[in-house]
């Protein structure tokens, strides 16, 4: 076997220059794009990295915001609650009020109403009353109409005061008196001497016919008058049925 | 292919220099290997187009053989490596253009190769361990094996050189032969084979040579180099 020591020398040289070749033109230039390569992708990377960060940090205000501007929906919310709620309470109490006076209204019209309906009331039951006595006194004998009462008359001019009973049927002057019907000539003279003897002196008087007295007799004076009839007595009691009624 | 595979007729001489056929077949690799590298990688750009890409590819692979197998910075063997793996892959393949002898089929060549990887095996030892450190890499696990560790390194270069040069130059006679025997198209088989082949022992040698690297950088003293993934198909 033979070597040749010359070829195996200029072998070695080449190949050394090879490796130079290819390093100053593969090996070194494609290492370092693939470094500048790794850089750029490292680079963007990290600027993909921090604007995640801030895309995240955006997102997490966004979220604050529009947590505070739920909370300021909820307390503008609240507040129109309450104010509807205030506004609701005081048209209630408006209405309330309006339906109190409305009903002490309607209470006073309904007394007033009443008050009315039981004066005409009593009214009609003083004229009903009335036409029951006169039918009544339809029954009785005329004289009944008058005899009682003579005494009656006489005593109540007795009782009035001492100036009225002086002043009635003085000098000339007659006494009215009012019978329920025309007095007989011994009944007008009764009358008269029951005056004289009620009044102290002597009078002159003038019978009058009022069929509204039902029964009994009236005088009247200027300054008084004496009431002895059926007519009065029922004209006290409706007076007094009225005011017992608006009692 | 008439003469002796181990006898080389110098082509002419430049004065003492005797200039054969693989040197200059080397030449014509070196110049059009280096025209190509300089085209390629004269625009890159951090967008690869295709050209770069697989160049991007072809170095990327080479990187992670390098880091698998020296467990380190691959950045200081890529130059040496990559060489190695590339022309030896190139020359091999060379043997496809007519008339054209791969120089790997000659003894030199790959001794060549060979030597290169022993002396850069120990320049990184040196340089990566101290001369000190490298020098006591010989005398482990004891110094009773100093005599073996040296024999160990000469005859690892020795089996490098003697693989390459085997595998290859048998596959250029056996080609030649069964041109010669049985006609035109008939080798074509065999030739792809070859291609093969000259693939597999591109890389087994790197790899290898790569493996010697790492015995001598490598700092564990009891595991020097990592086992080998692919299979010692040699």
């Amino acid at each position: 076997m033979h070597i040749d020591w010359w070829t195996l020398a200029l072998q070695t040289i080449n190949l050394l220059v090879l490796v130079w070749i290819l390093s100053r033109f593969l090996f070194r230039p494609i290492a370092d794009i693939v470094s500048q390569r790794q850089a750029a992708a490292d680079d963007l990377l990290h600027k993909a990295e921090a604007e995640r960060v801030r895309a995240e940090e955006a997102e997490s205000k966004a979220e604050a915001e529009r947590q505070a501007m739920q909370k300021a929906r909820g307390d503008v919310l609240l507040k129109a609650e309450q104010e509807a709620e205030a506004s609701r309470a005081q048209l209630l109490e408006q209405a309330r009020d309006e339906t109190d006076k409305l009903r002490a209204n309607a209470k006073a019209e309904v007394a007033k109403l009443r008050e009315v309906q039981e004066a005409s009331m009593g009214r009609e039951a003083s004229e009903l009353a009335v036409q029951i006595a006169a039918k009544l006194f339809d029954r009785l004998p005329d004289a009944a109409r008058i005899d009682g009462f003579i005494d009656g008359l006489a005593e109540a001019a007795a009782k009035l005061p001492e100036r009225t009973r002086a002043e009635i049927g003085v000098g000339d002057e007659t006494v009215a008196v009012a019978a329920a019907r025309a007095l007989s000539e011994s009944e007008r003279a009764a009358c008269k001497a029951a005056l004289a003897k009620a009044l102290g002196r002597d009078v002159k008087i003038e019978v009058t016919v009022d069929p509204a007295l039902i029964a009994g007799l009236e005088i009247t004076a200027p300054h008084a008058s004496v009431r002895n009839s059926f007519r009065a007595d029922l004209d006290r009691i409706a007076a007094e049925l009225g005011t017992h009624a608006s009692a | 292919m008439t003469g002796s595979p181990l006898e080389l007729q110098p082509l002419f001489e430049l004065g003492p220099v005797q200039i054969t056929e693989p040197v200059i077949t080397t030449w014509g690799i070196m110049v059009l290997t280096g025209l190509f590298c300089w085209l390629a990688t004269r625009r890159l750009n951090l967008k690869p187009g295709k050209v770069q890409a697989a160049l991007e590819l072809v170095v990327g692979g080479i990187d992670h053989q390098i880091e698998e197998v020296v467990r380190k910075d691959p950045a200081p063997f890529r130059a040496i490596i990559g060489t190695v793996f590339l022309f030896i892959l190139i020359a091999n393949w060379s043997s496809l253009i007519p008339g054209v002898e791969p120089p790997t089929a000659r003894l030199e060549t790959d001794a060549a190769l060979a030597l290169i990887v022993l002396v850069s095996s120990g320049y990184f030892g040196v340089r990566m361990r101290g001369a000190g450190g490298y020098l006591k890499s010989f005398a482990e696990p004891s110094w009773a094996m100093i005599p073996l560790n040296i024999v160990e390194q000469i005859t690892r270069t020795f089996s490098l050189v003697v693989r390459l040069f085997g595998n290859i130059m048998c596959g250029v006679f056996v080609i030649g032969i069964v041109l010669s025997l049985a006609g035109l198209f008939v080798p074509i088989p065999l030739m792809a084979l070859e291609l093969l082949s000259g693939t597999v022992q591109a890389y087994i040698f790197a790899i290898l040579g790569c493996v010697l690297i790492a015995t001598a950088v490598s700092d564990e003293s009891t595991d020097p180099a990592p086992p080998l993934k692919q299979g010692d198909r040699a």
